[in-house]
C-alpha cells in the first residue's frame, strides 16, 4: 500500500453543508467528472452554465472558498468546466444559487447582484451566473478596486450581449464594502465545517474498473506512485489536461493529482537564486514576481484569465512544453534550471535542455518537476518579455518572445539571448541573429540588420492563429521593440 | 418612456432563469446526437448502422430512410436535406441521428458507424465558386440613373475590391432543443429558436404530421443574433425524429465546438467597385458587385443579399448607382442571418470608398461623408426608389462633431503622429442609416393574445422571442401604459405557437415594432369592451350628463372620466364586474406594417417603413510593431425615436457596437484545404473581452425625435448599432495610413486582425 490510510471519499462544503461523495463506485461520478457536470446533475444548481468546456468563456465560473494560513477563507474564482471533482476536496464550493441570502423565506440580493440589476448588466442572462461569481470573488477580495483589477477579474468571462460596460460599472459600484456580506456572517460556521474535513488529512485513492486516481499528500508518496504507474498523467490544476476529457472525450485511465502536496507550493530565495515550487499557481507566481521579476509579472498579467491562473501551475506549464508557451521563452532568458525528482534520484538541468521538441521534454516516466530555479539577474542584465496575440487577453500567443541582453562598458553587446515561442515546433533561440549581434553596438542600424536576419531564421507554420509571414514580421518587429524599450 | 431593468434580470443574477438545457425532464429523457459529415464534399458509397444500433444503451439510430415525412429542412427554398442521402456537401452536414441513454454511450455508438465515402473536390471560397460559375441563384440588380455615362464623365475615378470576413454568432447558449412526445402525434417542443412558427412548420413537414399537433414553446434564448432564426429548426426536427422513433423525450444540446463547426455564420463577401466623384468628393457614379458566400444551400441568403443591396448607399445620395448581387454556393455550412443581415457587408464597401476618396483628395473623410449625405428635401431618393424621410443625419452630425470634439482631436492626432514613429493614432466618423422592416413585405405581421384574469392580473402573449434584447420588458411597458395599470400586475408568458399562431421570426430588429403594436391592438379591443361596462357603471351611479367613450381613460390602476374625476373605478373592480356581466376578458391582437412593398422585377418600391439613424466617432492607438490596437475613445449618438426604455436601448447600442468591433478586428476564421474550420472554439476564435472595449465609451440617444406611427413613437434598435463598428475599423486604417503620412492607401480588409495590420504596415514601409 503506497498511500496508507487513504480514502475514496471526497468531502466539500456546498450549500453550507458537508457533502461526501464516494467516487469508487458512484453510478454517476468519476474522479474526472468536472465540477460543472456534478453541479448540473443536481436539481438546484443549474445556474452554472457550460459555454465552451475549455475554460475560455467563464459561463461556468464558480468560487472556491479555501482555508488560508490566517484561518480565514480565501475566495477564488475557477472555471468549473475544467476542474475535476477531487480538486475541491476540503473546500467550500460556492455557486450562483448561494450568492443571495434567503432570510425568513425572503431573498435578499447580494450587493453584486443588486449592482448588475441597477446597471442593466445582463441581457440574455446566459453568461450572467459566471459573471456574478467572478464579481463575487472580486467583492470578497478587493475594496474599491482599480479598473485594472476589475478588468482582470472579468477577462475570463465572455459576454456577447452587453459590451461589458454595465458590468464594469456594476463592479465598481458594488465593491465598496470591504467584502462584507452574509458570507462574512457565516464564515465562522463554514470554517468549522472546513476544519472538520481538513483535520484528518488523508490521501485520496479512487480505483474503479477503468480508472485509477491518486491524490497523495506528500511528494514521497507521489514519487512512489509515479514509479509504480509510469504512464500515469500528472495533474495539478489540470487546466490543460482536463480538456482531453471535456472536449476530446478521452478517458484518463491513470492519474496522479499532486495539487494537494503542500511541499510543492513554496517560494524562497537566497543571494543568487529564486526558488519556486512547481505547485505554485500562476496567480501566486504573479504576486511573487511583481517585485522580484517584473518581466515575468508582465507576461502573467495577460496569461489566460484569473480563473485559469487560480488553478494552473508553473509546473504544469513547463511540463506541457507547448511550442507557444508564454513562460518558456522567459525562463530560457533567465537561464533557469529545473529540479526533477524520482523516488531514487534528483537532478537539476537547464530548462533549455529540458525542452526537447514539440510538446516533448527530457522528463523520465518516474520523475516529477519539483522546482524552478531562476538565477537573480545580475546588474546590467536586461530582460524583457513580449507577446503578440490576436486578442490582447485570454489568448494564446501568435508569437511570444523573451530577450536578454548585457553590454560591456563600451555599450558593446557581450551577451544576448533571443528566445521565441510560436516560431518553431518548440521554444527556440534565434542563434544566428544572436551571433550577428554579439560584440556589436546596440544601435538601430545593427538592430535593423538583425531584423533581416531573424526574418529568415525561422520557418513558422500557418495555422488557426496566424499566417507564417505575419509571424515572421512580428518576430522581427519585436526585436526593434526591444531596442526601443531599453 | 422610462428605464426599467430587464424583466428577467433578478432570475439572471440568481441563476434561476431556465433555458432549454435546464428544463427538468423525467428519467425517460434520452440524449440526442447528430452524426455529421467529416468531408466537405463526398459521395456516400455505403454505411452500416447495425453495430451502433446494437450497442447497449442506444435506443435509435436513424438515417434518411427513417424520415416519415419530407426529407427537407430548407426554410425558404427546399434545398436542404434533413439527413444526407447520397452525397454530403459540407463538414457538419447531418447524416444520422442517435438517441442514447447518455452522451458517452452515443459517442461510443457513433464510433461503430462505418461509412464509405468517395471524396469529391470541394469549393471552399468565393473565388473558386466564381471560377466554376457555381451560382446559387440568378444575379440580382438594382439601378438608378446611368452609371456608365456618369462614371466616364467623372473627373476622378477609383476602382477597388474589398473582402469582409465571416463571423460566428457566439451566442452563449449553443443550439438546444427538447422534444416531449404526447398522445397521438402530439409533440411539445422546447426550442431555443427565434422563429417558433417555422420550427413548428419544419418539424411538421419532416414528420409528416399536422401543425396543430405541434406546440413550440420558447421562454428565452441565451443569445441568438440571427443564428437561431432558421438554424434552430434543424435541431428541433432532429430531436423530434428521435422522440418519435423512441417515444421518449429527447434533448439535443450542442457542444461549443459542434455548434461552431456545423452551423452557418455571417456571409463572407468579396465586393468590387468603381466610383466616380468630383473634386469635392461628391459621388456621381457608383457600381458595386456584391459576391457572397452562401455556403451549401439557400437558407436566408437571398434575403440577406437583398438587404445588402439596399444598404450599399448607406447614408449617401448617389444619383447613378448600379449594384449587382451574386450568391455563390460553396461546400461550407449554409451561412445565415446575423445582426445586420447583409447590410454591414455592403456598408463596409461604401465606407471604404468614402475613406479612399478622402485620402485621394487629401480631405477629411468626415467632410466627404457630410457632403454626400442624403439631403432633407431634395436628393433624398434611394437607388431603389424610397424617399429618405425624417432624415436625422444633419442633426446627428452637427451634434456629434461638437460633442466628440472631432476636428480639434484630428489636429492633436496629426501632431501625435508626426512626433511618434512607432505609435500612430487614427480617428474616424461613420454614419448609419438602416432600413426597418422585413424586406419580404408579407413577413411584417404579428399577433398577440392578452388575457385579463378575474383578479385583475394580466397575461400578455405575443409572437416575439425574448433573446436578451429586452423585448418582453418593452412589451410589459407598452401593456402597462395602455392598460394604465402597474407593471407588477402584468406578466409576459413564454412564446407559444398554441397561443399566437403563424408568427414571423423575431428578427430584422422589428420585434417590438410589430409585437408591441399587436399587443396594443389586443388591449384596445379589451379596453373598448371594458369601457362599455365602465360607462354603464358611471351612468348608473352618477346623475347628469352621461359619460362618453372618448372621455374614459385608463390610468393609475383606475378607469376614470376626464370630464369628472369623481367618476372613477379601480381596474380590479371593473374586471370583476365585467366578468359578472359576461364580457370576454381575452382578446387577440394583430398588426401589419402599412404601406410597404417592393417590386422585385422593377427593383423599386418602399421596402422599409422607416430608417434608423446614428453616428459614431472612434479614436484608436496603434502599436506599429505588434499590430495591437486600443480603442481610446468612442462616441455614439443614436436615433431611437422616443425610446420606450433608454437603458435597454443603450444596452443594445453598446452590445451591438462591441459585437461589430469583434467582427472588424479579432474575429477571424480560417479553413484548411479540406474545408475544416480551424477556429471552432474560443481557444482560437476571439470575440471581444472586457479589455477590448473603448477606454472612454460615450453613448447617447438623440433627443426630441419621435418616430411617427410606431409603437410609442419609438424606433427599432437591435441591428443598426452593429454598424458603428466601422468607426473603429476605419480609425485603425487611418492610423496605418499615418505610417506613410497618408500618402498611400493601405492594404486593408475586414477583419483588421493584428496580422492584417502588420502586413499592411510592412507593405507601406517598403513603398
Amino acid at each position: 500500500m503506497i498511500m496508507q490510510n487513504s480514502t475514496n471519499i471526497i468531502k466539500f462544503v456546498l450549500d453550507d453543508k458537508i457533502v461526501e461523495l464516494n467516487l469508487s463506485n458512484h453510478p454517476q461520478f468519476k474522479p474526472t467528472t468536472t465540477i460543472l457536470n456534478y453541479l448540473r446533475s443536481l436539481p438546484n444548481h443549474k445556474g452554472v452554465k457550460e459555454g465552451c468546456a475549455e475554460g475560455d468563456c467563464g459561463a461556468c465560473t464558480v468560487v472556491l472558498g479555501e482555508l488560508n494560513e490566517n484561518n480565514k477563507i480565501s475566495y477564488k474564482s475557477v472555471t468549473s468546466c475544467i476542474v475535476f471533482l477531487p480538486l475541491i476536496h476540503g473546500k467550500q464550493l460556492i455557486t450562483v444559487e448561494n450568492i443571495a441570502q434567503i432570510k425568513d423565506g425572503k431573498t435578499i440580493l447580494h450587493p453584486i447582484q443588486q449592482a448588475i440589476i441597477e446597471t442593466n448588466g445582463s441581457q440574455c442572462g446566459y453568461c450572467t451566473p459566471g459573471i456574478i461569481m467572478s464579481l463575487f470573488a472580486l467583492y470578497k477580495n478587493f475594496n474599491n478596486p482599480s479598473l485594472e483589477i476589475v478588468e482582470d477579474a472579468l477577462t475570463g468571462n465572455l459576454c456577447r450581449c452587453t459590451g461589458y460596460k454595465p458590468v464594469i460599472d456594476a463592479a465598481s459600484n458594488a465593491c465598496t464594502k470591504n467584502g462584507i456580506d452574509h458570507f462574512t456572517e457565516k464564515e465562522p460556521e463554514i470554517i468549522k465545517l472546513l476544519e472538520s474535513i481538513n483535520s484528518n488529512k488523508q490521501p485520496i485513492s479512487i480505483i474503479s474498473k477503468h480508472q485509477k486516481y491518486f491524490r497523495p499528500l506528500t511528494l514521497k508518496q507521489a514519487l512512489i506512485l509515479k514509479e509504480k504507474y509510469p504512464s500515469a498523467i500528472l495533474i495539478n490544476g489540470a487546466s490543460d489536461i482536463a480538456i482531453k476529457q471535456t472536449k476530446n472525450k478521452e478517458l484518463l485511465t491513470e492519474i496522479i493529482d499532486i495539487s494537494n502536496i503542500e511541499e510543492l507550493k513554496y517560494f524562497s530565495e537566497d543571494n543568487n537564486y529564486f526558488y519556486f515550487g512547481t505547485g505554485l499557481t500562476l496567480e501566486k507566481l504573479k504576486a511573487i514576481s511583481k517585485n522580484n521579476l517584473p518581466p515575468l509579472y508582465n507576461i502573467l498579467k495577460i496569461f489566460g484569465s484569473l480563473q485559469i491562473r487560480n488553478t494552473a501551475t508553473i509546473g504544469g506549464n513547463i511540463g506541457s512544453a507547448s511550442p507557444i508557451s508564454d513562460l518558456l521563452p522567459l525562463l530560457f532568458t533567465y537561464k533557469s534550471k529545473i529540479k526533477l525528482k524520482s523516488s531514487k534520484n534528483e537532478r537539476t538541468i537547464k530548462i533549455s535542455e529540458f525542452i526537447k521538441g514539440y510538446r516533448s521534454t527530457d522528463i523520465h516516466t518516474n520523475e516529477i518537476i519539483t522546482e524552478v530555479i531562476i538565477p537573480k539577474p545580475q546588474k546590467g542584465v536586461i530582460i524583457n518579455s513580449y507577446k503578440i496575440s490576436k486578442r490582447k487577453d485570454l489568448d494564446i500567443s501568435t508569437v511570444s518572445a523573451a530577450f536578454r541582453i548585457e553590454f560591456d562598458k563600451n555599450k558593446i553587446i557581450k551577451d544576448i539571448i533571443l528566445v521565441f515561442g510560436g516560431m518553431a515546433e518548440t521554444t527556440k533561440r534565434a542563434t544566428k541573429t544572436e551571433n550577428f549581434l554579439l560584440n556589436k553596438n546596440w544601435n538601430r542600424q545593427n538592430v535593423e540588420q538583425a531584423m533581416n536576419i531573424i526574418y529568415n531564421e525561422f520557418k513558422p507554420i500557418s495555422d488557426a492563429r496566424a499566417e507564417a509571414d505575419s509571424r515572421k514580421i512580428a518576430c522581427k518587429n519585436l526585436l526593434l521593440k526591444f531596442w526601443l524599450d531599453i | 418612456m422610462k428605464n426599467l431593468a430587464h424583466d428577467s434580470i433578478i432570475k439572471h443574477v440568481t441563476g434561476e432563469s431556465v433555458y432549454v438545457n435546464d428544463i427538468q425532464v423525467n428519467s425517460q429523457l434520452l440524449y440526442g446526437r447528430i452524426v455529421y459529415s467529416k468531408f466537405a464534399h463526398a459521395k456516400i458509397i455505403s454505411y452500416d448502422l447495425s453495430k451502433a444500433k446494437r450497442f447497449p444503451g442506444v435506443h435509435a439510430v436513424l438515417d434518411f430512410k427513417d424520415i416519415p415525412g419530407k426529407n427537407q429542412i430548407g426554410p425558404v427554398v427546399k434545398d436542404e436535406f434533413c439527413l444526407a442521402e447520397n452525397e454530403v456537401n459540407f463538414i457538419g452536414q447531418a447524416m444520422f441521428l442517435i438517441a442514447a441513454e447518455n452522451e458517452e454511450i452515443a459517442i461510443e455508438a457513433e464510433k461503430l458507424i462505418e461509412i464509405k465515402y468517395e471524396e469529391l473536390e470541394p469549393i471552399l471560397d468565393i473565388e473558386t465558386a466564381i471560377k466554376k460559375n457555381n451560382l446559387l441563384a440568378p444575379p440580382r440588380k438594382i439601378e438608378c440613373g446611368n452609371f456608365e455615362k456618369a462614371f466616364i464623365s467623372s473627373k476622378n475615378q477609383i476602382k477597388g475590391k474589398l473582402r469582409t470576413g465571416s463571423q460566428e454568432h457566439w451566442y452563449l447558449e449553443t443550439q438546444s432543443c427538447l422534444v416531449i412526445p404526447g398522445e397521438d402525434n402530439e409533440l411539445i417542443i422546447y426550442s431555443s429558436t427565434q422563429h417558433p412558427s417555422e420550427t413548428q412548420s419544419v418539424v411538421a413537414e419532416v414528420l409528416g404530421i399536422n401543425k396543430n399537433d405541434i406546440e413550440v414553446e420558447v421562454r428565452r434564448l441565451g443569445g441568438a443574433f440571427g443564428g437561431k432564426e432558421t438554424q434552430a429548426n434543424h435541431y428541433a426536427a432532429w430531436a423530434a425524429l428521435l422522440a418519435k422513433a423512441t417515444n421518449r423525450p429527447v434533448k439535443i444540446h450542442l457542444s461549443r465546438d459542434d455548434d461552431q463547426i456545423t452551423t452557418g455564420k455571417r456571409h463572407r463577401f468579396l465586393s468590387t467597385y468603381k466610383v466616380g466623384f468630383t473634386d469635392e468628393g461628391i459621388i456621381n457614379a457608383l457600381q458595386v458587385e456584391l459576391n457572397c458566400d452562401a455556403g451549401s444551400s439557400n437558407d436566408l441568403t437571398l434575403a440577406i443579399l437583398s438587404r445588402a443591396m439596399f444598404h450599399v448607399d448607406n447614408c449617401y445620395f448617389i444619383p447613378n448607382l448600379k449594384v449587382t448581387g451574386k450568391a455563390w454556393k460553396t461546400n461550407l455550412p449554409s451561412n445565415t442571418a446575423f445582426r445586420g443581415f447583409g447590410a454591414p457587408q455592403a456598408m463596409a464597401v461604401i465606407e471604404t470608398i468614402i475613406d479612399k476618396i478622402a485620402r485621394y483628395l487629401k480631405k477629411d473623410p468626415a467632410k466627404i461623408r457630410y457632403n454626400n449625405f442624403y439631403k432633407l428635401n431634395s436628393n433624398n431618393i434611394t437607388h431603389y426608389g424610397e424617399i429618405v424621410e425624417n432624415n436625422r443625419l444633419f442633426k446627428l452630425y452637427d451634434q456629434l462633431i461638437k460633442s466628440s470634439d472631432y476636428f480639434k482631436r484630428r489636429k492633436k492626432i496629426n501632431k501625435f503622429n508626426s512626433e511618434n514613429e512607432f505609435y500612430k493614432k487614427g480617428l474616424a466618423l461613420t454614419p448609419v442609416k438602416f432600413g426597418i422592416s422585413f424586406t419580404t413585405s408579407f413577413l411584417n405581421q404579428a399577433g398577440a393574445l392578452v388575457n385579463i384574469y378575474k383578479d385583475g392580473t394580466v397575461l400578455v402573449n405575443h409572437g416575439g422571442i425574448e433573446m436578451g434584447q429586452g423585448l418582453n420588458t418593452k412589451i410589459l411597458q407598452v401593456a402597462s401604459s395602455e392598460l394604465g395599470i402597474s407593471i407588477d400586475k402584468i406578466k409576459s408568458s413564454p412564446t407559444n405557437t398554441s397561443k399566437v399562431p403563424n408568427t414571423s421570426a423575431t428578427a430584422a430588429s422589428t420585434g417590438c415594432d410589430l409585437n408591441g403594436m399587436a399587443v396594443k391592438n389586443a388591449i384596445e379591443k379589451l379596453k373598448s369592451r371594458i369601457t362599455k361596462v365602465v360607462i354603464e357603471e358611471f351612468n348608473k351611479k352618477f346623475e347628469g350628463k352621461p359619460s362618453e367613450n372618448k372621455n374614459i381613460i385608463f390610468k393609475n390602476n383606475e378607469i376614470s372620466d376626464i370630464t369628472n374625476y369623481n367618476k372613477k373605478i379601480s381596474f380590479d373592480e371593473i374586471i370583476k364586474k365585467s366578468y359578472l356581466k359576461q364580457i370576454s376578458l381575452s382578446a387577440t391582437g394583430f398588426y401589419k406594417t402599412p404601406g410597404i412593398y417592393f417590386d422585385r422585377k422593377k427593383a423599386k418600391g418602399r421596402p422599409f417603413y422607416y430608417y434608423a439613424f446614428g453616428m459614431s466617432v472612434s479614436e484608436v492607438l496603434l502599436d506599429i510593431l505588434t499590430g495591437h490596437h486600443e480603442i481610446i475613445r468612442t462616441d455614439i449618438l443614436h436615433d431611437a425615436g422616443d425610446s420606450i426604455n433608454p437603458q435597454i436601448d443603450i444596452g443594445q447600442i453598446e452590445g451591438g457596437f462591441i459585437q461589430g468591433v469583434g467582427w472588424c478586428t479579432t474575429e477571424d476564421m480560417k479553413w484548411d484545404k479540406k474545408g475544416n474550420l480551424l477556429n471552432h472554439s474560443p481557444d482560437t476564435y476571439k470575440i471581444p473581452t472586457v479589455r477590448d472595449i473603448p477606454k472612454d465609451f460615450r453613448v447617447e440617444l438623440l433627443k426630441g425625435v419621435p418616430n411617427p406611427n410606431t409603437i410609442k413613437k419609438s424606433k427599432a434598435i437591435g441591428e443598426p448599432p452593429f454598424m458603428f463598428c466601422f468607426s473603429v475599423w476605419l480609425a485603425i486604417k487611418d492610423a496605418i495610413s499615418a505610417v506613410n503620412n497618408h500618402k498611400t492607401e493601405p492594404d486593408f480588409s475586414l477583419p483588421a486582425t493584428n496580422e492584417v495590420i502588420l502586413q499592411a504596415i510592412e507593405k507601406m514601409r517598403k513603398v
